[in-house]
């Protein structure tokens, strides 16, 4: 119990030592006072040592299932295995933050030493701890140490003596005697977040978050320095870094999407999805702009905006994904954190937006305006227009996202857009990113030849053309598409031939061809994989093969896979070939729903991906009960049936109880048509009653099933003697009659793995600039301290 | 230098119209079922799911198939393109996204609106004490 009141005042110690960090850097920046650096300094390492000592208390509370803690309760449980106990901490609202206000810290702690070097470290490190403050505010406000007692008051604390015999229980006020019940368990982790992913994807995601806030920190401290260039070199590695962090976070999210989630894709345009892409769109139109003012020093405003708008990107996807604001508008369910997580979200943003863009209005009259010298054939100018491509993405996307706001404040009524928003707005500017991605690479500085550019695009557009000509002649398709394919082959061919020129020359500078390479791979695989998917609804009776997509597949049965899952075995053939998969699904307690979870195989060429609907159980016609008496008659479906009388009763073996049989003489009419007889009989033996089903088929051939249940004598007078007829009624003829049915979705999706083989690829060229960057800003600084 | 900023104005002018008008395209309105027979347009509907009349999964055509009442307690028949929405029983209202086509609503999505159900509430503490 202390543990945790420890962890809150470590939370708010750092809140205001990373309050006084920013506050002394201010001071530092401002008036010189160099002897307030120590000061500032051990803030903001006070700072960071508090907030690790309160994540380790945490991390100890999962991990010891100290359930009095209502965070550690709403997310966790004792059954969790290790790693997802672990990744329990950051689950929720408050532990995310807690794990975000953590990376940015940590990632200060390398900031400052790297901004002491390059003599940013007041201005840089003044913004940066402000915004870890703001990170802290909110772990102030959504406090993870909060005990289950305070949120839930009327239902756990109790006054009166302690009953004897009862577990959890915690003394708040022996004096008064109040004292409060806690549980034992956990409520649980989601199903949904149950996967390896979970452990490391949210991670990920949070270091490129915290990496965003220092582009921007660099940004506010050459507007306030009035630097307006040489921040640049400072903060591109810091830039690429970001990009190269977050873009692998982005991807690992649609991967995970694809592989366990069942989305039948990489990417569904789900707002969370895009609520990362979009600053990583404006990171990497950043990263282009930045290169042309290193180069002529050009776009020295577009930088500078384009770094604060990445970092408020951030914070306005954190206010879209967080503040409860999208209500249900999605799949996923945002949880309402109440007002004063949605004010501070909302507050934070429009403080550092407006900070940021105030600032650089002051400043940017005193801007140098350098004027432009470079023409239409030149890199400069594709670089620009591809930044502008970029950015106008993110535009698209952020107001796709945004669309349950808008559509608030026009009509009164939440909806979101329908995912051809997003492809039928962003397929123009794919087209020209892919294209940009190529040409950029081959065109010289302030101006190329034309005949130059012609000669050293032909091999790539030759290429490029004749793959879509192919293309265009094997497969009936959209101008558009062909289009695409043609820039995306056309851009791989330049960047290989660029890349290989590098390579032969300087390898050091291969970062920007390498990446680009990897994106034309990714926009090609978005082109075999979504538009020539090839998917089915197949219907897999149980023991029966059925032929679909090229493959005979046999649904041969469920097993269950833990307490709760059960996993469905689907045996696939081809050529002689064979492959089990395992698609998953099963009721969860927890969301109260149905789970499934897709199975695939990954050849490489294709992936086959088996998403599972239903299972459809035995079909069980309508069964119809009757008790009759002698001479009575009943109306069961379409038919009266009439109760006869018994027949052949062999009362000696009964009373000798060998085995003997009891037959009933039915009378069956349909409508008016003539009555038929029908005997129904029970079987008796030591070993009980065994009733024998009795086939009746109607004039259009259906099958009513007649089973004697039971008989109910009547010792007084035999003739008042009844039986209980069980009739199955006919299945309704539109549906079949079946054994247990998987229902699965079935696709093919050519080429997928060119979308993994993309991302890596980008993300070796990211980290292959940062490698470039990180050394020319340590030999700049050398050179310049002379 | 004069062609270059009219290009880049009527690019800017172009994405703009043609993102708004794919913006109010694909945002699909909010309809009754009586509003969405006449007008056979794309539309969503909000109800509440029929819990005693017919509910099935068609096997062959991959369709759920139920019935829904409207906020003007209009019902109608739903023919959803999928299986059964996740946290159909539980759900305290569903929207329903698609028009009217051979008498009953066709829907391409079907959205359940359920009860927070991922923050603890006062319930759920009493059940695990």
């Amino acid at each position: 119990m202390t543990i945790g009141i420890v962890g809150g005042i470590l939370v708010k110690l750092s809140f205001f030592a990373a309050l006084a960090a920013a506050f002394f850097y201010y001071r530092i920046s401002r008036s010189g006072m160099t002897h307030l650096t120590a000061f500032a300094r051990n803030s903001y390492h006070l700072a960071t040592v508090s907030l690790m000592s309160a994540a380790a208390i945490l991390l100890y509370l999962v991990l010891s299932h100290q359930f009095q803690f209502a965070y550690v309760w709403n997310y966790s449980s004792t059954d969790l295995p290790l790693p997802l106990l672990i990744s329990t901490f950051y689950a929720g609202q408050e532990g995310s933050f807690t794990l975000w206000a953590l990376y940015t810290a940590l990632i200060g702690v390398f900031l400052m030493h790297y901004a002491m070097s390059k003599e940013y470290e007041p201005e840089v490190m003044s913004i940066y701890s402000l915004i870890l403050s703001f990170l802290l505010l909110m772990l102030i406000v959504k406090n993870p140490f909060e005990f289950i007692w305070d949120r839930f008051p009327n239902d756990l604390i109790q006054t009166g003596p302690v009953p004897p015999g009862v577990a959890n229980i915690v003394v708040l006020d022996a004096a008064k005697s109040v004292w409060a019940r806690y549980p034992a368990e956990g409520k649980g982790l989601n199903p949904l977040l149950q996967n390896y992913w979970m452990v490391i994807h949210p991670q990920i995601l949070f270091v490129g978050f915290s990496a965003m806030a220092v582009p921007y920190a660099h940004a506010i401290a050459g507007l306030l320095k009035k630097d307006y260039n040489s921040w640049i070199r400072v903060a591109t590695p810091w830039l690429v870094f970001g990009g190269m962090v977050l873009g692998t976070g982005v991807i690992m999210g649609g991967y995970w999407a694809y592989e366990t989630l069942g989305w039948g894709g990489f990417w569904g345009w789900d707002p969370v999805e895009n609520s990362s892409l979009v600053p990583w769109l404006l990171c990497v139109a950043g990263i282009h702009t930045t290169l042309v003012q290193r180069k002529n020093g050009a776009y020295v405003k577009t930088n500078f905006a384009l770094s604060i708008l990445t970092f408020v990107a951030v914070l306005y996807s954190t206010f879209l994904t967080r503040s409860g604001v999208l209500g249900e508008t999605s799949v996923h369910s945002f949880v309402d954190p109440g007002m004063w997580v949605y004010w501070l979200l909302l507050g934070w943003m429009i403080v550092f937006a407006a900070l940021g863009f105030g600032l650089l209005f002051i400043r940017s009259r005193a801007m140098p305006v350098k004027p432009v010298e470079h023409s239409i054939f030149s890199r400069e100018f594709a670089l620009f227009l591809g930044a502008f491509a970029l950015t106008f993405v993110a535009i698209f996307v952020t107001i796709g996202t945004s669309s349950p706001i808008i559509t608030t404040l026009m009509k009164g009524k939440a909806s979101a857009v329908e995912m051809s928003y997003y492809v039928k707005t962003n397929l123009p500017l794919g087209i020209a990113i892919a294209f940009l991605s190529g040409l950029g690479q081959l065109l010289w500085w302030k101006h190329s030849q034309e005949k130059s550019v012609l000669r050293s695009t032909l091999p790539s557009i030759v290429i490029a053309g004749a793959t879509t000509l192919l293309m265009a002649v094997f497969a009936t398709e959209e101008v558009m598409i062909l289009i695409f394919a043609f820039c995306s082959v056309f851009s791989l061919a330049a960047n290989t031939q660029v890349g290989y020129g590098i390579y032969r020359g300087n390898p050091k500078f291969i970062g920007g061809s390498v990446a680009h390479v990897g994106v034309a791979l990714l926009c090609l695989g978005f082109i075999t994989s979504e538009r020539y998917d090839d998917t089915k609804t197949v219907s897999l009776e149980r023991n029966k093969p059925v032929e679909a997509l090229g493959y005979t597949m046999t649904y041969v049965g469920y097993a269950p896979i833990d307490r709760e899952r059960f996993g469905f075995n689907v045996e696939l053939e081809k050529n002689g070939t064979r492959h089990t998969v395992t698609p998953t699904m099963y009721f969860s307690e927890f969301t109260r729903g149905l789970m499934r979870h897709p199975d695939l195989l990954n050849f490489l060429s294709r992936d086959l991906y088996l998403a599972p609907l239903s299972l459809e159980e035995e079909q069980k016609g309508d069964l119809k009960s009757v008790e009759l008496q002698k001479g009575a008659e009943a109306r069961v479906g379409e038919l009266t049936v009439t109760f006869v009388d018994f027949s052949d009763v062999d009362r000696m073996a009964m009373i000798e109880s060998r085995e003997f049989t009891i037959k009933a003489k039915l009378s069956v009419k349909e409508g008016t048509g003539k009555p038929r007889a029908v005997t129904v009989s029970i079987r008796g033996s030591q070993r009980g009653m065994e009733p024998e089903v009795v086939l009746y088929r109607d004039h259009r051939d259906r099958g009513y099933e007649f089973l004697l249940s039971r008989i109910l004598p009547n010792r007084e007078d035999p003739a008042l003697s009844t039986i209980v007829l069980d009739v199955k009624l006919p299945e309704d003829p539109a549906i079949a009659r079946r054994g247990e049915t998987l229902v699965v979705e079935a696709s093919i999706k050519p080429m997928i793995n060119l979308v993994w083989m993309g991302t890596v690829t980008l993300v070796i060229g990211f980290f292959l600039t940062i490698l470039r960057r990180v050394s020319e800003a340590r030999e700049r600084t050398r050179w310049e301290r002379g | 230098m004069n062609g270059k900023v009219i290009a880049a104005v009527v690019v800017i002018v172009v994405g703009v119209i043609l993102g708004a008008v794919n913006f109010l395209e694909s945002n699909v309105e909010y309809a009754d079922f009586g509003t969405a027979e006449r007008s056979g347009k794309k539309v969503q509907v909000k109800g509440e799911w029929m819990r005693d009349m017919e509910s099935r999964f068609d096997m062959e055509k991959a369709q759920f198939t139920f019935y829904m009442r409207d906020d003007n307690q209009q019902v109608e028949k739903v023919v959803l393109e999928g299986a059964k929405p996740n946290n159909f029983e539980i759900a305290t209202s569903v929207v329903a996204k698609g028009r009217f086509q051979n008498g009953h609503f066709h829907a391409s999505e079907v959205l359940t609106k359920c009860p927070s159900k991922y923050e603890g509430d006062a319930e759920s503490v009493k059940k695990t004490l």
